[in-house]
């Protein structure tokens, strides 16, 4: 048995440990905004953060993640409740296929959250594991500026997700 | 933001084929019947629109969503006419049904960048119709001349009240249904050329967006299949008995393709594939390897007694080519390209008896409909396909073999099931854009006019594998006659001996005004499978014929924009683009030290594309830092849209152009991930700057032109810089 936090929910689940995390994720917890797109670790359309970090999980065994703090792009933000770079992504209006940008925003994400005003090289190193087959590079990278600019503007916010309403929940925390 | 509402409509977008009742194999054009289910009280003027008591106004999309944005610009379409906000509509992909038939492909599918040419008359007169049904209802319910009433926001306006259409709808069900109603004209738009965020921008930006990936039906397994390392061999025996011992294995089974392991989880599955072991018939594809091909290709182009099919005979053909001043003679090549969705393929199947339901992003619905009849021998209405969105398409997604698969493993074990192709099994099971040897000869006056154009191409056909694909899959007879007619008419064998395969000279001979033209190609296939491509012919022929006018500018040491424009006279709309790229990247201006400019112009799919893309070479590598770009594609529906596209086809153009190689060893597929067939990255990606000439025209194509002059426009600016003139694609500096 493995335990895990998923979008802020303790879960815990009985699998081959060494199934990777984007599968359980996927296709035992329905969790369907990750995508999977290599299975090698080459493009990123999987990308979670891992206690924070923005990490591969075609190729992270689910053994590996007990008591680790996991977020997916459905933990990010929601319609309801847009996280700065969802509605910077949808501002720019970023997406095409739509396809790798779950992956895209969670490797942006784990950038702001180390680095609250990146430069070009910084971000070009950040979102070198992402590919966009589309092609929508300058947009993702015009959106990271302007959602970066958004968020060092606003108070620190602390985000919870509730699996059962599918609503993540948002607290300003008192500064 | 009005959130709630905005939730609401993307969960209706997300699960509209789910949700949609289908009505499969309505042929008959006499029968009233609409592509969607009906709702109870709702006004349903056609297959395009429904409008409920409650205001809810739902458009059924009639083509693929794969990136292109058709989403948008069709919604938009509907909006401009409908008088409603484009974000307060609630779109779903139609299924299948007469009338989503592609009007130009004449079947039900989305390729050939023609959605917004084609649908933009049609898509607007059913919005306008339908204004002008609630119109009149509203004339009617409220006594008011109908010509006093304000449609505007969804609502009519009248004597100062707002009503909203919902209120109307009860009425214009039981009136006459006007026709011909009159279109607003482009003064009067307010949607259309407007600039807005996408539509489905909110929905692919929370991981809510539904691909065909993400469907879930009850008790669903998960597939895999193994497929022999030569595409396409047989298999001569295999042996599960270690297969089926892995855990969560519920069943192995021999497919047409290979060997199909079914399991409780794709890991699974996927880690059981190992175990099998399997045995292949060897074909005549293992003979072969990409340099074995490229002898046999010259050993074919310099061989005159085959003189292969006509693509074109104008004035004196080639007879002249050797009088002119400058002579000019060169050969090009292009290797196979894999095309690399994001998404690998897959497909979902779900039996229940006689039924049959499949969800997955198709580019091409009828096709994948018609290969669940074939393959699974269901009867086809009792087939619904279930649309979702791509994660790309480029040509790839929609051919069938997906579906065939995964029906025939459904059916086999008698479970619903999941396929999912790995990123493995997409590259070397692709349909891939077919090679190509040619050999570019031209003659020029001395004043730089082309005077004779000459080109012997040799290698395999684009659709002679398509079309062995399509034959039996869309052959069912309660597919349209014109459809089959169609397909009929393009036989493999036709290609091959009689005429030549029109996609595989696409835009080889085209653009400038050359008086005598001789094109032939010489049609030889290993039989690697081939496919289309994004922007087909046009990928590679864009880069022969370009990097050749630059050749022959400067043999008669004219610039290469003035040779242009001087030999395209004919071309207004490639001018105006060629004009315009030239003044905003500034061609012939100074340029940062070690940067040069290479320029390149190609019209495809009714618009003409020009592009300045701004170079420096370091040692042996080649860097991008700018393409400027022009594009003629008649009037607008959404300049960020055009400009994406354009921006997507220029990333996409030079991933081929700096890494693209699918390569061959007895057969086998030498790549077979992102680390063997590298796509360009986000640190590598030049800055692009997207132009659109102003037009009142007829819209045209979007999807794909802005791919072919990339290559040529590298490939020129690269030869400025570093004196050698590359010809074989990808573009590799000695
Ligand atoms: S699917 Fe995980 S990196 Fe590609
Ligand atoms: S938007 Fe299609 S792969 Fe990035």
């Amino acid at each position: 048995m493995i335990n895990f936090q998923l979008n802020n929910t303790s879960v815990q689940v009985d699998i081959d440990p060494d199934t990777p995390l984007l599968w359980v994720v996927r296709d035992h917890f329905k969790l369907k905004g990750s995508k999977f797109g290599c299975g090698m670790g080459l493009c990123g359309a999987c990308t979670m953060h891992v206690n924070g970090e923005a990490v591969r999980t075609c190729t992270l065994p689910i053994a590996a993640v007990q008591g680790a703090a996991i977020i997916s792009i459905e933990g990010l933000g929601t319609p309801d409740n847009l996280h700065p770079l969802q509605q910077a992504w949808v501002e720019h209006s970023v997406p095409q296929c739509g396809y790798c940008q779950s992956g895209q925003l969670m490797s942006a994400s784990a950038l702001l959250q180390k680095n609250p005003n990146p430069t070009d090289d910084d971000i070009d190193v950040a979102m070198n594991g992402n590919i966009c087959r589309c092609g929508t590079y300058s947009k993702i990278k015009s959106a990271i500026k302007s959602g970066a600019e958004v968020m060092r503007t606003q108070e620190s916010i602390v985000e919870t997700f509730d699996p059962a309403s599918g609503k993540s929940i948002v607290k300003e925390a008192s500064s | 933001m009005k959130t709630a509402s905005i939730t609401r409509r993307l969960f209706l977008l997300s699960t509209g084929a789910a949700a949609t009742g289908l009505i499969v194999g309505c042929s008959s054009a006499a029968t009233k019947s609409k592509g969607y289910s009906s709702i109870a009280g709702a006004f349903e003027p056609n297959s395009f629109i429904q409008i409920t008591p409650d205001n809810q106004v739902i458009f059924y999309l009639p083509s693929s969503e794969m990136g292109q944005g058709i989403l948008d610009g069709l919604t938009t379409l509907i909006a401009e006419e409908l008088r409603v906000d484009p974000t307060a509509i609630d779109v779903r992909h139609a299924s299948l049904h007469s009338d989503y038939k592609n009007p130009e492909l004449r079947f039900q599918g989305t390729g050939g960048s023609n959605a917004t040419r084609t649908q933009f008359l049609p898509l607007r007169q059913a919005a306008a119709d339908t204004a002008a049904a609630i119109r009149n209802a509203a004339a009617k319910q409220l006594n008011q001349p109908a010509h006093k009433l304000l449609l505007a926001d969804g609502h009519v306006t009248a004597e100062g009240r707002r009503y909203a259409f919902g209120e109307f709808v009860a009425l214009a069900a039981l009136m006459p249904m006007p026709e011909n109603s009159p279109l607003r004209g482009p003064a009067q738009f307010d949607q259309i050329g407007r600039e807005r965020p996408r539509l489905d921008a909110l929905a692919k930006s929370t991981g809510i967006a539904v691909f065909g990936i993400d469907a879930e039906v009850e008790n669903l397994y998960r597939a895999v299949v193994v497929r022999s390392p030569v595409l396409g061999a047989p298999l001569k025996r295999f042996d599960a008995t270690a297969a089926l011992k892995q855990p969560g294995v519920v069943d192995v089974v021999e497919i047409r393709t290979g060997v199909a392991i079914v399991a409780q989880s794709y890991w699974q599955a996927r880690k059981a594939a190992s175990a099998l072991e399997l045995d292949w018939e060897k074909t005549e594809l293992a003979s072969w390897s990409s340099d074995s091909i490229y002898q046999k290709f010259t050993q074919t182009l310099n061989d005159s007694s085959q003189k292969g099919l006509k693509c074109c005979d104008e004035g004196e053909g080639d007879k002249l080519l050797n009088q002119a001043q400058h002579v000019v003679s060169a050969d090009y090549y292009a290797p196979y390209l894999a095309h690399a969705t994001m998404e690998p393929l897959n497909c979902t199947v779900a039996v229940d008896g006689d039924n049959c339901a499949v969800y997955l992003g198709t580019q091409y619905v009828e096709a994948s409909a018609g290969a669940v009849v074939y393959y699974g021998d269901f009867d086809a209405d009792k087939v619904k396909v279930h649309p979702a969105f791509l994660g790309g398409g480029f040509g790839r997604r929609g051919l069938g073999d997906d579906v065939a698969e995964a029906v025939v493993i459904a059916k086999k074990t008698g479970r619903n099931i999941q396929l999912v192709w790995s990123r493995e099994d997409d590259m070397s099971n692709d349909f891939y854009r077919p090679a190509a040897l040619v050999r570019m000869q031209a003659g020029v006056s001395e004043q730089g006019l082309i005077e004779t154009w000459a080109v012997r191409r040799v290698g395999p056909n684009v659709l002679d594998h398509i079309l062995d694909q399509w034959v039996d899959v869309l052959a069912p007879d309660y597919l349209n006659k014109g459809f089959v007619d169609w397909l009929s008419k393009l036989g493999r064998p036709l290609f091959k001996r009689f005429i030549a395969d029109p996609s595989s000279a696409d835009g080889i001979f085209s653009d400038y005004d050359m008086p005598n033209k001789a094109v032939r190609h010489v049609a030889q296939d290993p039989g690697l499978r081939t496919g289309l491509w994004r922007s087909v012919g046009h990928s590679s022929n864009a880069f022969f014929k370009e990097s050749f006018i630059d050749e022959l500018a400067q043999r008669a040491g004219i610039d290469e924009l003035q040779f242009r424009l001087a030999n395209m006279k004919n071309n207004p709309r490639l001018t105006e683009a060629t004009e315009l790229v030239a003044a905003k990247a500034g061609w012939g201006k100074a340029l940062p030290g070690g940067h040069f400019h290479g320029l390149a112009t190609h019209s495809s799919f009714g618009s003409a594309v020009a592009q300045i893309a701004e170079v420096s070479v370091e040692g042996t590598k080649i860097v991008v830092h700018k393409v400027t770009a022009a594009i003629h594609c008649g009037l607008v529906v959404n300049p960020g849209i055009v400009r994406d596209a354009v921006e997507g086809g220029i990333i996409f153009g030079l991933t081929a152009a700096l890494h693209g190689e699918i390569t061959l060893v007895d057969g086998v597929i030498q790549q077979s991930n992102f680390h063997s067939y590298p796509m360009l990255r986000m640190a590598d990606a030049p800055k692009v700057e997207v132009h659109i000439v102003e037009s009142q025209e007829h819209p045209e194509g979007v999807g794909e032109p802005g791919l072919p002059p990339l290559a040529p426009a590298v490939a020129n600016a690269v030869f400025k810089a570093s004196g050698q003139r590359l010809r074989d694609l990808p573009l590799r500096l000695t």
